[in-house]
């Protein structure tokens, strides 16, 4: 199938999922342009080289700017076997890669495609999301290479403010999830279980800890039940990613799928599955969660990293309450 | 029947076209669209948002004159991703009544993006009229997602778009096994048909891996609904969804105002779908199943492309 064309790039350092801002303000004069917003269109083919769309072969790339001057890649990720609700989007990609990164805004984005509703819904959890700019490198916009704000492409939101009081944090602000590790109550003499692949140890424990921190992180203020997933790779690192909730429910993007970004991100996965390499899963989230993850990542894990068997740490309100 | 012509006192979820006529003239309007804002309310109360309490109505108009309500059902226990919105209902509601289009759409909310995009499965999605209540006149969908997504961006012409005749070829696969009881077996046999006849009917140009649901209450009445795919993947209705609005729309449910659970009074269900599928629902059908109706008995149906109808 026709897919947009590249336009031409400048060659470039090898690409990576997250370029700092003094090598992108590099990359800029390099490439003569005026502005780094002008340089996320030219990274946008790459992005696009990097996806993996297993099922449909769509290539979608994405690319952002965010407050802190970094820019984010993002791309489709799609996993055959399960249902197409586990799709990551090239826009969730990106926003969860600088979540991940802590950056705090995302101010421009450029993607290969028009974004679909799903995402422009997705994208309403960024404090001021109407005002984020957006540009396509592809198709017959008529306005070509121009930025328009995320309000230009969907009008009357719904969203965060329909249904959060004003003092809740949104997606990319600081969150901390009032959260309780139950191993960590019943004493410091968790047992630390070591995990051997090639040689290589994994503490459980460091999984645990990362599992547990990200769900202190994660963005669930419709359902109050966060939720953080950690991945070790062969190389013995710990990939972790949070839940992220949507006002409109359904686009939100699972803890497995977070942690499936950072795993992505940070290029260790080779060019196989994208759960090749995967040794070890562990999922954090509230007991008796309203909204529990524990099934549905089960059937991901299942379905991406086949002889990975899943923990899961529950947690519970520091309050007490459920 | 109802008293108030715009408040039926049972949960009514398809006005048909007469009824629609009748009521336009009682309440002295022009056409039949402009009932449909004054319906959203009604609908809004049979909403099912036992996560969010967010009730949402929406309320169509098909070409065919019929006039269809549709809900927010959201599911506690299982992962946000199953929540129908109202919207989706209500598309659902019309296809299980073989509505071909829908050119009309009031709903107590502003469409999220997630619906918006789900609504371009139907054929000239673009143009299909949305009226937000209290919030000024219909617009096309176009207003409210410029330079869309949809079916066209990924097939060709000829696919069968939501909403029009979709026939996938689909046999069992491998022979029938003996039933142990003739009165389950009676059961079990008329849930396969429903779901391979729903299977047959699902609009899943994307994966090709049509699925049909079909449950089973404590009556011996079955209720069956089709996957729905969408081009942007995640928007896709699952079959336990679509079977649950056909469960639903029939008075099947009827917790009233969100206390009982969408669940209530299942005692079987049956899934179709192809073997080895590239995009299996069975995994997912079992957990929502068990967070729906845990008791209800769920057996999967193996059914397989043929080159030829049956």
């Amino acid at each position: 199938m026709a897919q947009n064309l590249a336009k031409p790039t400048a060659e470039m350092h090898p690409l990576r999922f997250v370029i700092e801002r003094d090598e992108a303000d590099v990359m800029r004069r390099e490439m003569g342009l005026a502005a780094v917003t002008d340089l996320l269109p030219a990274l946008v083919p790459a992005a696009q080289r990097m996806a993996r769309p297993s099922i449909s072969g769509y290539h979608v790339g994405a690319c952002a700017l965010g407050a802190s001057g970094r820019i984010y890649l993002g791309v489709n990720v799609e996993f055959p076997g399960v249902p197409l609700h586990h799709t990551i989007h090239a826009e969730q990609f990106v926003v969860t890669n600088a979540a991940i990164h802590g950056e705090r805004a995302i101010c421009f984005l450029a993607v290969s495609d028009f974004p679909c509703g799903h995402c422009r819904q997705f994208l309403q959890e960024i404090r001021s999301a109407s005002q984020i700019q957006i540009l396509i490198t592809g198709g017959d916009f008529s306005a070509a290479d121009k930025y328009r704000p995320l309000y230009y492409f969907l009008p009357h939101p719904f969203g965060p403010s329909d249904l959060l009081n004003k003092d809740v944090p949104l997606l990319l602000e600081p969150h901390r999830n009032d959260l309780i590790d139950e191993e960590d109550e019943i004493g410091g003499g968790v047992e630390k279980r070591e995990i051997c692949v090639n040689g290589l140890g994994i503490m459980e424990e460091e999984l645990r800890a990362a599992a547990v921190k990200a769900a202190m992180a994660a963005h669930a203020p419709y359902s109050g039940c966060a939720s953080g997933f950690a991945l070790a790779g062969c190389d013995g690192k710990v990939y972790s990613g949070s839940y992220i909730e949507s006002a409109a429910y359904n686009p939100s993007v699972g803890p497995l799928q977070a942690a499936v970004v950072a795993y992505l991100a940070a290029g260790a996965s080779g060019g196989g599955g994208v759960g090749e390499g995967i040794v070890a899963a562990v999922l954090a989230e509230r007991e008796g969660a309203a909204v529990s993850q524990e099934a549905t990542a089960r059937t991901l894990l299942a379905a991406i990293a086949p002889k990975v068997r899943l923990s899961v740490y529950p947690l519970r309100s520091s309050a007490g309450t459920v | 029947m109802a008293q108030n012509p715009v408040k039926p006192t049972a949960e009514i979820y398809v006005i048909e076209s007469d009824e629609a006529e009748r009521m336009r003239r009682e309440m002295n309007l022009t056409a039949v669209s402009d009932l449909l804002p004054a319906l959203v309310p009604t609908a809004q109360r049979m909403a099912r948002p036992q996560i969010s309490r967010y009730h949402v109505g929406a309320v169509a108009l098909g070409s065919s004159g019929r006039i269809y309500l549709g809900v927010n059902v959201e599911f506690p226990g299982v992962p946000l991703h199953h929540s129908i919105h109202a919207e989706q209902f209500v598309v659902t509601n019309a296809a299980l009544h073989g509505e071909r289009s829908i050119q009309f759409i009031a709903v107590s909310d502003f469409p999220c993006g997630h619906c918006r995009q789900f609504l371009q499965e139907i054929r000239s999605a673009s143009q299909i009229q949305i009226q937000v209540t209290g919030q000024g006149e219909y617009r096309p969908l176009s207003y409210f997602l410029p330079n869309p997504f949809g079916p066209s961006d990924l097939l060709k012409e000829d696919v069968p778009l939501l909403l029009e005749s979709h026939c996938n070829y689909l046999i069992e696969e491998g022979e029938k096994e003996e039933e142990i009881c003739k009165g389950l077996g009676e059961m079990e046999e008329r849930l396969r048909a429903a779901a391979l006849m729903a299977a047959r009917e699902a609009h899943a140009p994307y994966s090709g891996c049509p699925s049909g649901f079909a449950l089973a209450d404590g009556k011996g009445r079955v209720y069956a609904g089709a996957y729905m795919e969408s081009a942007a993947y995640n928007p896709s209705l699952g079959p336990v969804q679509a079977a649950i609005v056909a469960y639903m729309v029939a008075g099947g449910s009827r917790g009233g105002g969100g206390e009982g659970g969408v669940g209530e009074g299942l005692v079987a269900a049956v899934l179709a779908e192809k073997e080895h599928a590239a995009v299996s629902q069975e995994t997912t059908a079992r957990v929502l199943l068990a967070a729906v109706a845990p008791k209800a008995r769920f057996s999967v149906y193996r059914v397989r492309s043929s080159t030829s109808p049956w």
